[in-house]
């Protein structure tokens, strides 16, 4: 039985859990927009780059240096989209 | 077909890894187009003209079961993988079916959020913060639905298959996928409940 639950993908669950409890501090502590919001980035962050190694084996094989390439270029392009669209909409600047 | 006996079978051949690498250039573009929903929230959630804000509507209670139960799927399909490794079918059959339970039950819970939300007259034209609210924790349950429809397909396929390396190369594939609405949800649970709630 035990050899169906292995370590790493426990131990990677628990975590996980820890993250949404610390993230959830922003909603039962009275923390500032700043604060709260640098909480809500690193909990996030950490929690997708947790799934992406530990659940979904992103670095296992020879095409690992493809698939980190593209998901980071993903990722920049997501962040351009979402930031570049806040400066010019939402910050005025 | 050449048959590489010392990887994971959903790797073995040339063809299995090809596919699993076209998989992430997919989610890669995934990536994009949920940034494209997310940029639009930012810029319209303040935009709630005479409707209610994230603030009067985001109740903690369904959104806390969401999350932990789309963990916990996540978390039961890595399993369910860690199984087919081992070559356990049955126990990557309970682990998929498990997967595809919770994820029926997080989206029974965003149905009831939904029905609520237009009982509460947040519905999808009240405002263009609803608007945009209601499009992206939309996409995010086709995602899942389609989801629950590819999951099911997958398991009856390898129950009648057998793990063979074409069966565990989708069911690989499909567990990928299933990942990253996890990713994605994490996202909207922190941007856009808890940050509405803070």
């Amino acid at each position: 039985m035990s050899e169906l639950f292995p370590r790493k993908q426990v131990m990677g669950f628990v975590f996980s859990m820890v993250l949404t409890a610390v993230a959830l501090l922003v909603y039962f502590l009275d923390m500032s927009f700043t604060a709260g919001m640098t909480v809500l980035l690193i909990t996030a962050f950490v929690q997708a780059g947790l799934q992406l190694v530990v659940f979904m084996h992103a670095g296992e094989t020879d095409d690992k240096g493809s698939i980190y390439t593209n998901i980071f270029y993903g990722v920049v392009i997501a962040l351009v989209t979402v930031f570049g669209t806040l400066l010019i909409l939402v910050w005025d600047m | 077909m050449k048959i590489d006996h010392s990887l994971p079978l959903e790797y073995s051949t040339e063809e299995n890894r090809l596919k699993i690498l076209g998989f992430w250039i997919f989610l890669g573009a995934e990536i994009m187009l949920f940034a494209t929903l997310f940029a639009s929230y930012f810029t319209l959630v303040d935009r709630t003209g005479s409707g209610p804000s994230g603030a009067d509507i985001f109740e903690i209670t369904p959104v806390l079961i969401e999350t932990i139960v789309l963990l916990t799927s996540s978390f039961t399909i890595g399993l369910g993988v860690h199984a087919m490794r081992i070559g356990n079918k049955k126990a990557m059959l309970s682990f998929f079916a498990i997967t595809l339970l919770l994820g029926a039950g997080f989206l029974g819970v965003e149905i009831y959020e939904f029905v609520h939300y237009a009982h509460i007259g947040a519905g999808i034209q009240t405002s263009a913060f609803t608007a945009i609210l209601l499009t992206t924790l939309g996409t995010h349950g086709a995602h899942v639905t389609l989801g629950l429809l590819w999951g099911t397909a997958i398991i009856l396929q390898v129950k009648k298959r057998g793990l063979t390396p074409e069966t565990a190369n989708k069911s690989f594939i499909f567990s990928l996928y299933w990942h990253f609405l996890d990713v994605v949800w994490i996202f909207i649970f922190s941007f856009v409940y808890l940050k509405g709630m803070m």
